[in-house]
């Protein structure tokens, strides 16, 4: 079985699943961080946690090219600097009023995230196209040891990029063959309905093509 | 148990609704400790253990203590005026230190974003100067000449008006607020928060009222509040870390935070620290 990938990037979401202008909780083995697109299609991620009160950013909103946290309205860049304090709307906050940022890529319909500084881009995935996002309630070590699984669902070649955001929580992004016809898409997608709950009842499924 | 626990364990708490308390009476927990209110006369407050609280009926709450406070209750003056309506909102449960509920109570640059359109709304977001002190007589907390713009500032304000405010912390978790009054201009509205600390990161919320307002339905006023709060529930429980840091560092307060700065100085100075985070913890 190939390993596609072995994690300097996290795959983290499916890009349809970002529309411009919105901000979405990222899950990553080392917990949840802020995702989000500006409005001119930026993407950039950020610790969830307001430097200020320390509210959860992924709760925030979205305006123009800033991030702004849904407590006190504190707006941030793309590198997470402090933008704007609108209590005090004349001030220019202080540069040590900082979230922590991380490399975001987007690549064949993916969004990957970097907790470190990767050397190459996260991978291209060809041949396959984007399908959906899953989440489970099963420990990721019981699908797979790599952090990939491809297999064939519905009789159509699958990639599956798993992800454990805790001990018993699993997101597995889907890609399917790029020649999958749209019917083939909703045939997938139901099939891994069902993968899903075997995952989930048996803890682990052996799915070694 | 450290010592900072026991300072917080000789004051008084809010446990129960006077007049709401079910014949078989109310089970609940203080500070991680097991306890059942009991209806009659007196209200008894025992623990699971069979000890005896001590208890004082005030404001619509029954109020407890697992320890020994060395003062009443703290007065709330207006408490007594007459011509005012006494609203006894309910209860609220929050998954949050019962500090945090206390200094979110605290802030009003927060409305704008958390009450848009009710207590607050953009582009009016600034906050100006207003005064903090701690009060070393009574030892109290107090923020006065505080100013907000409000597009709905209580239930009985039909447009945006600047409210006038005053905080007033007495006790740990407890927080009185004094506001414009719509109906009657000189006099000021009181509303309170009374916090239940069931642990260090859950709480029973109980706001209460002393209101010049004959207008407005009671369950309309109930509604208002608790509304406002629901909307408040949804930050606190989605704070990191849920305790309350106290040590400089974790968070970045500015000029609009003096209230909350004071506030964690005045816990911080008295050990009031059930629901705190410190560094050496």
């Amino acid at each position: 079985m190939p390993v596609v990938t072995l994690r300097d990037w996290i795959p983290v979401a499916l890009s349809a699943d970002l529309p411009a202008a919105t901000v979405i909780p990222a899950h990553t083995p080392s917990g949840i961080l802020a995702l989000w697109r500006s409005a001119n299609g930026e993407l950039a991620t950020l610790a969830d946690r307001c430097p200020h009160r320390g509210m959860r950013l992924s709760y925030g909103f979205v305006r123009g090219e800033a991030l702004s946290c849904i407590y006190h309205g504190w707006s941030y860049g793309q590198n997470g600097q402090c933008r704007r304090i609108p209590a005090h709307p004349d001030l220019t906050p202080p540069a040590a009023i900082k979230a922590a940022s991380y490399p975001t890529e987007e690549r064949n319909g993916v969004i990957w995230i970097a907790l470190g500084e990767p050397k190459a881009p996260p991978p291209a995935l060809e041949g396959f196209k984007p399908l959906r996002s899953i989440t489970l309630e099963v420990d990721a070590k019981l699908i797979s040891a790599t952090g990939d699984v491809r297999t064939r669902l519905a009789g159509v070649d699958v990639l599956l990029l798993i992800v454990g955001i805790s001990g018993s929580e699993t997101v597995a992004h889907l890609m399917v063959d790029a020649a999958a016809t749209e019917s083939d898409c909703v045939t997938v997608s139901r099939a891994a309905e069902g993968w899903r709950r075997e995952c989930e009842q048996l803890g682990v499924k052996e799915l070694a093509s | 148990m450290t010592i900072g626990h026991h300072a917080m364990i000789d004051q008084w708490y809010p446990v129960a609704l006077a007049s709401q308390l079910p014949p078989e009476g109310r089970t609940t927990q203080l500070m991680g400790t097991a306890i059942r209110v009991l209806p009659g006369d007196p209200v008894r407050v025992v623990t699971g253990d069979g000890r005896d609280l001590r208890v004082t009926l005030r404001y619509g709450h029954v109020w407890t203590s697992l320890g020994e406070p060395s003062k009443d209750l703290f007065d709330i003056p207006e408490a007594d005026q007459p011509g005012r309506r006494l609203v006894e909102v309910g209860v609220v449960r929050v998954r949050c230190s019962p500090l945090r509920a206390v200094e979110n109570f605290l802030d009003i640059a927060h409305f704008p974003f958390v009450h848009t359109d009710i207590l607050g709304a953009e582009p009016h977001t600034e906050v100006g100067k207003y005064d903090v002190e701690i009060r070393e007589k009574e030892d109290e907390v107090w923020a006065t000449k505080v100013q907000f713009y409000q597009p709905q500032a209580a239930k009985s304000a039909t447009g945006g008006i600047t409210t006038d405010y005053m905080y007033r912390v007495p006790a740990p978790t407890s927080t009185v607020l004094y506001k414009t009054c719509p109906a009657r201009p000189g006099e000021w509205d009181v509303i309170t928060l009374f916090v239940q600390p069931l642990t260090e990161e859950l709480c029973d919320v109980w706001p209460w009222m002393a209101l010049f307002d004959d207008e407005t339905a009671l369950t309309d006023l109930i509604h208002f509040q608790q509304m406002i709060f629901l909307q408040d529930r949804s930050i606190l429980e989605n704070q990191i870390p849920r305790l309350l840091p106290l040590d400089p560092g974790r968070e970045i307060p500015t000029r609009a935070d003096l209230t909350s700065v004071a506030y964690r100085r005045w816990l911080k100075r008295h050990q009031f620290t059930y629901g705190a985070q410190l560094v050496a913890q």
